[in-house]
């Protein structure tokens, strides 16, 4: 077609732009397999049911999630420094160490980014940068700069870093014992000031995508949860779009916050559950999709090599925190103390380096693997040279390896959090009840145990060994859709690959028994 | 990986640093926003981990992939990798006085043409298209002289513009076009793109205006003007095949274009061509007929539809003592007379060399209020004129609005210009000017005002002072045009495919003189939007007259876009057919409806049936949505709502319908029926409706509520509605 008549086949119009604009077709080649695995039927998009959507359309709706937190969180900075020092006593403690975390994860485990969605420390950056508690404002408060390319290319492990620094302050300053009720209020603070600094100096959700202690945790133990999120109906409405408006903001909604095209979302990894994108969608071809548990961790095609490093620095952390409890650690850091002239537990260097080598051995057997199995002369595919989509022989084993333990992982993080939930959760109502005068550390409740040794321990083992039962499914899954192509020796490889999350599973429980014998 | 095979081979010119191009694979979401826009196919797609994979080796270093990613996923570094821009001609008259021969000539050869039309990428979403006022399409026609077609060139050309030749000369590339440019916007230099569009001028014809369809036919248009906005909206009706009459209260049309843009700027060939096609298209053109508030609308009665189209004649005069006194005059006397004085070789008295006592003579000096192009046009005409022009403007240079080459000629030509310094009081002997007293200022940053410095006056002695600052509407007619002069200032969410294409990431390139281009091009495309609705019924207004003093090419497109309005309407003036009656469709229609259960929308569905049932085109779209677009073909506007509140309390619309109602663009006249939908009492949530529509000049002729038990039938009520609307002096 020359010039001339592609000009006269377009009928004069008052706006002349669309005619001089001529966008290269986008790329469609591959777009159905890749997404094939991870895409959902339209019977659970509960977007679909007008009740449901009205909800969701609503802007008041992150705001009522949120706001019930921000409460929660604002009296346990006050009560810290105002109300009773007993830990146990008090609502900012007892709130957050007995009951917080522990349905953190059980909103992880179930829902996914339950928690983002009403997170108060994110939710009052955001109200603050927005300048608005819900409506969609216009200007934005703050400089709104991009996160530098050296952090954001590594995705969620500045996020995981964040975590085991805030997590070695809570066990230096013994916060979450839970400690002096002053302690938690100091880390809450701590939490919503650099949470209001990051949102002031970047733009959208910076902070929770890439600082926030708990992202890399949620993004990846997150993934077994059901709510796949926000995702695209129908994909070639989504590549079609001009506007983008879920992406960039639109009259109703602003550009998603996290990152994220529900046009091309795989797992749930990133999406915050904000209902922006939803909200923004010009053509109503947004859904809210339910999905199988695990679903997340089996089905995208796409691995990401920072979440796979999370998954195993995850686990270091949680095996270093088993592991600290028994004698023979005590006795190591005992001597690392008097040589470092460190004050007390946790040695930084014993710290770090102990989740660096399991880290690293989690690594080191998928290295192994790799070596053993991986059958020459397979093609990997290019990908861009970045550390988040690098490919490699070792990657090519690792990523998959480490996505499969994902339920173990979360499973041992779940059952840390249940020693204090079922000997303490209760005392949250004396500690409610000490607003007036009626708590007491005497109280039956306050005593009350909702479980106790050795049956947390071995609900602990349960939780373990659904959590290895998990992983060894997801394991099973990936390895037939991903290794078995690529190696050799199919049969030798599969069980060397689904021994992982089984020791996983058997360390992680026998270090409970051990924890029990040791206390 | 997909690299495209044919993709083109970069060349890295010496001295440039090859271009990277990186991509953020974590923050990379696939979107392809960059991939479809990249000019270089340097991007494509990983389909492994769908995100985008680079081929820096093809990259040309222009950024568009960095201005239109919504996440700021990816990264160019390096130079834009583009040849030096062939530069224009410019004369510099040996002789200045008495001298009118144009002193910028473009391109003189093919040779620089070609050269220059190969430095442009042709995007695929071309930025110096949103950045043209009139959306000319840039690429086209930069392709076409590429390929030798000046033909097809025009052709291109003549789809949004009627003065090529003119807005070559007189636009101001660097703020519009050539700021958009991507080069530009990636902080290189742009495409010499109103030198290609001259070339394409200097080198073949304006071609003649041919009919090109029949949408017009039956329409009679007056236009009130004929400067660039009258052009424009005349052009574009009488290719549609209706009947133009153009009143102008001057001697000869043209409006600034005329008298306006001296003959160095804008030889009188060109500036008197667009007429010439416009008279030979069967124009009709009335000199010397100035149309007032009751010639609108005796106008009114006689024509179809008015295009307000006079311009701001006004000259914004300064207040200071002394300004009264002889000797004192405004820009648009002392052009008006200028040219005539240049034109037969005379050189008015006002100008005449002074003789002093002792019988030396000496040039006489003549004071330029201001240092904008029109003060540049006055100054550059005096200087010719054999006088020493003095141009004081009391803006800082790096802040005035003033085009660095016209300015740069001008003090080329020897007349001075002062910025920071502002004019005090003027000083008198024998009832005429004599000595203007100056005060220095000062400015902190380009959104400031200068300040006057007291006790630095400065004196000048002065034989003659030209207001040059400006114009303004004329106040008789503003009237007829309520949004005047309208603020060319763009509100809440840019439209998305705007920020998709990159020009608003790029708020002040280098070539643009720091100037906000995307800014200004948004803010211009607020005026072309308004310009489509009529500003009162069958009224509608274009150029100076809608936005107050701006730009040729502005008020050109304006006045097309007026002109589409009209072909789109088809208005008829009483007598002439009531529009519904003597179409083979009958009433055009739109339902808006807001809806929170889908109630309001089903009960809008039913209406929409019944008005199908009479014969009406309906189209349903949601309250939120409605857009100028919807309003102009539309005969019948019906807008449904739900009633929030309680049942005494805060009833009324819905909060959703009341924004939307408040944001409606000017209905001048336009039929609206009201409904709306609730639970227990409506209460006063119709005429809180009818308020609303009638603030925006809409009528309102018909309103209906539907509780739950509807006491009467939506369809019942639509036929009504249809009724009232089709009698016949109900259209607009």
């Amino acid at each position: 077609m020359t010039l001339l008549e592609d000009h006269e086949q377009t009928r004069s119009t008052a706006d002349p732009i669309p005619v001089a604009v001529h966008l290269r077709p986008p790329h469609r080649e591959g777009i159905v397999e890749h997404f094939a695995p991870s895409d959902l039927p339209s019977g659970w998009d509960v977007a679909r049911h007008p009740r449901v959507a009205r909800i969701l359309h609503n802007r008041r709706l992150q705001f009522a999630l949120i706001l019930p937190n921000q409460i929660v969180f604002w009296a346990v900075i006050f009560l810290g420094f105002l109300g009773t020092a007993v830990p146990g006593l008090n609502f900012g403690t007892a709130i957050t160490w007995y009951v917080w975390f522990c349905l953190v994860f059980v909103m992880m485990v179930v829902v996914g980014r339950a928690w983002c969605a009403m997170c108060p420390f994110g939710g009052f950056g955001e109200w603050i940068q927005r300048r608005a508690l819900w409506q969609r404002a216009q200007k934005t408060l703050g400089l709104g700069r991009k996160v530098p390319e050296p952090i954001a290319r590594y995705g969620f492990i500045t996020s995981v870093g964040a975590f085991l620094l805030l997590t070695w302050i809570e066990e230096f300053f013994n916060i979450a014992g839970p400690g002096n009720p002053m302690a938690t209020s100091f880390m809450v603070i701590g939490i919503v000031s650099s949470a209001l600094l990051f949102f002031l100096v970047f733009e959208r959700r910076s902070f929770c995508r890439y600082i926030c202690p708990l992202s890399g945790l949620i993004g990846s133990v997150g993934s077994m949860g059901s709510v796949a999120g926000f995702r695209t109906r129908d994909r070639n409405t989504c590549l079609t779009c001009t506007t983008k408006d879920c992406m960039r903001g639109g009259t109703d909604g602003y550009g998603c916050p996290w990152y994220t095209w529900p046009g091309s979302a795989d797992s749930n990894t990133s999406c915050g559950l904000c209902t922006e994108c939803y909200k923004s969608c010009p053509s109503d071809n947004i859904g809210l999709y339910l999905q199988k548990p695990l679903n997340s961790v089996v089905a995208p095609v796409r691995r990401r090599a920072d979440v796979a490093w999370v998954v195993a620095i995850l686990w270091g952390l949680v095996i270093f925190q088993q592991f600290n409890a028994l004698t023979v650690y005590s006795n190591f850091e005992g001597w690392l103390n008097r040589v470092t002239h460190f004050p007390h537990y946790p040695n930084p260097i014993a710290y770090t380096g102990i989740i660096a080598l399991v880290a690293a051995a989690v690594g080191g057997v998928a290295w192994v693997i790799s070596r053993a199995f991986f059958r020459p002369g397979t093609e990997l595919g290019l990908a861009p040279d970045s550390f988040v989509a690098r490919k490699s022989r070792f990657r090519a084993y690792f990523l998959p390896i480490a996505y499969g333990v994902i339920p173990v992982v979360g499973a041992d993080y779940f059952a840390r959090q249940l020693p204090k939930f079922f000997k303490h959760a209760t005392r949250v109502v004396p500690a409610v009840g000490s607003f007036i005068g009626h708590g007491s550390t005497s109280s039956a409740i306050y005593k009350f145990h909702i479980l106790t040794d050795p049956r947390i321990v071995i609900a602990q083992v349960v939780v373990i060994g659904l959590g290895t039962l998990a992983a060894l499914w997801t394991t099973h899954k990936i390895t037939n859709r991903e290794l078995a192509p690529i190696s050799r020796s199919t049969a030798a490889m599969r069980i060397s690959v689904m021994a992982v999350p089984l020791l996983f599973g058997v360390a992680a429980a026998w270090m409970y028994v051990l924890m029990q014998a040791a206390s | 990986m997909t690299i495209i095979d044919d993709a083109p081979v970069r060349t890295v010119p010496e001295g440039l640093t090859a271009p990277t191009v990186k991509v953020l694979t974590d923050r990379c979401a696939g979107c392809q926003e960059c991939v479809v826009r990249c000019p270089a196919q340097a991007l494509s797609m990983d389909v492994d981990t769908w995100t985008v994979a680079t081929a820096s080796e093809l990259c040309v270093g222009c950024r568009q992939c960095e201005r239109t990613c919504p996440f700021a996923a990816i990264q160019v570094s390096g130079s834009p990798l583009v040849e030096e821009r062939q530069q224009v001609h410019i004369v510099h008259p040996e002789q200045v006085e008495g001298d009118r021969s144009e002193t910028r000539l473009g391109f003189t050869s093919w040779a620089e043409a070609l050269a220059e039309a190969a430095r442009c990428l042709s995007c695929p979403d071309p930025t110096c298209v949103r950045g043209c006022p009139a959306h000319n399409d840039i690429p086209g026609f930069v392709a076409a002289v590429a390929d030798g077609d000046l033909d097809t060139a025009h052709r291109i050309l003549s789809r949004t513009t009627v003065m090529p030749d003119v807005c070559s000369r007189v636009c101001d590339q660097a703020v519009q076009c050539e700021g958009a440019c991507t080069w530009s916007l990636a902080g290189g230099t742009p495409v010499a793109i109103g030198a290609i569009e001259r070339f394409i001028t200097d080198n073949a014809p304006v071609p003649p205006l041919g009919q090109d369809s029949n949408v017009g036919a039956g329409l009679s248009v007056a236009v009130v003007g004929a400067g660039p906005a009258g052009i424009g909206a005349a052009a574009t009706l009488v290719k549609a095949g209706a009947s133009v009459t153009v009143f102008e209260r001057d001697a000869e049309p043209g409006g600034l274009l005329g008298w306006g843009i001296p003959e160095f700027t804008l030889p009188k060939a060109v500036s008197d061509r667009p007429w010439v096609t416009l008279t030979e298209a069967g124009v009709e053109l009335r000199c010397n007929e100035g149309v007032d508030a009751a010639g609108v609308e005796r106008l009114r009665q006689e024509y179809d539809a008015v295009v307000l189209a006079h311009g701001a004649g006004t000259p914004i005069r300064m207040r200071v003592p002394g300004a009264d006194l002889e000797g004192v005059e405004d820009a648009t006397a002392f052009l008006h007379e200028g040219r005539e004085a240049l034109a037969s070789g005379t050189v008015p008295d006002s100008l005449a060399p002074r003789t002093a006592a002792d019988g030396t003579t000496r040039p006489a000096t003549v004071l330029v209020l201001g240092a904008g192009n029109t003060a540049m046009d006055v100054a550059r005409i005096a200087r010719r004129l054999g006088a020493l022009p003095v141009c004081v403007d009391w803006l800082d240079r790096k802040y005035a609005p003033v085009r660095p080459d016209e300015l740069a000629e001008a003090e080329d030509e020897g007349v001075e210009v002062r910025f920071s310094s502002t004019l005090d009081h003027l000083e008198g002997e024998d009832g005429r000017v004599a000595r203007a007293v100056l005060l220095t200022t000062t400015q902190e940053s380009a959104s400031s005002l200068p300040t006057p410095q007291p006790g630095s006056g400065q004196s000048l002695d002065v034989d003659l002072v030209v207001m040059a600052m400006g114009y303004r509407l004329d106040a008789d007619l503003t009237a007829h045009v309520p949004a005047a002069p309208l603020k060319r200032q763009a509100t809440g969410v840019p439209d998305r495919r705007w920020i998709g294409s990159g020009l608003l990431a790029a708020p002040a390139p280098p070539a643009a003189r720091g100037r906000p281009i995307g800014t200004l091009a948004l803010g211009r495309e607020v005026a072309l939007s308004a310009a489509i609705l009529p500003e009162e019924e069958r009224v509608w207004a274009a150029g100076d007259a809608l936005v107050g003093p701006s730009t040729v090419v502005e008020a050109m497109a304006q006045g097309r876009r007026a002109a589409f309005g009209i072909l789109e309407r088809q208005p008829r003036r009483p007598g002439r057919g009531n529009g519904a009656g003597d179409r083979p469709v009958g009433l055009r229609v739109v339902v808006a409806t807001e809806s929170r259960s889908g109630t309001t929308e089903r009960i809008g569905g039913e209406i929409a049936a019944g008005l199908v049932a009479q014969g009406a085109t309906v189209r349903q779209v949601k309250l939120a949505d409605l857009g100028a677009a919807d309003l102009l073909a539309t005969d019948l506007l019906v807008i449904g709502s739900w009633v929030e509140g309680l049942v005494v309390a805060k009833v009324g619309p819905a909060p959703a319908a009341r924004r939307a109602l408040a944001e409606l663009p000017g209905l001048a006249g336009l039929p609206v029926a009201l409904f709306c939908t609730y639970g227990i009492n409506p209460r006063r949530t119709l005429d809180t409706m009818a308020d609303a529509i009638v603030a925006k000049g809409g009528r309102v002729v018909g309103s209906a509520a539907f509780g739950r038990k509807p006491n009467h039938a939506p369809r019942t009520v639509a036929k009504a509605w249809a009724k009232e609307v089709s009698s016949p002096v109900a259209v607009g």
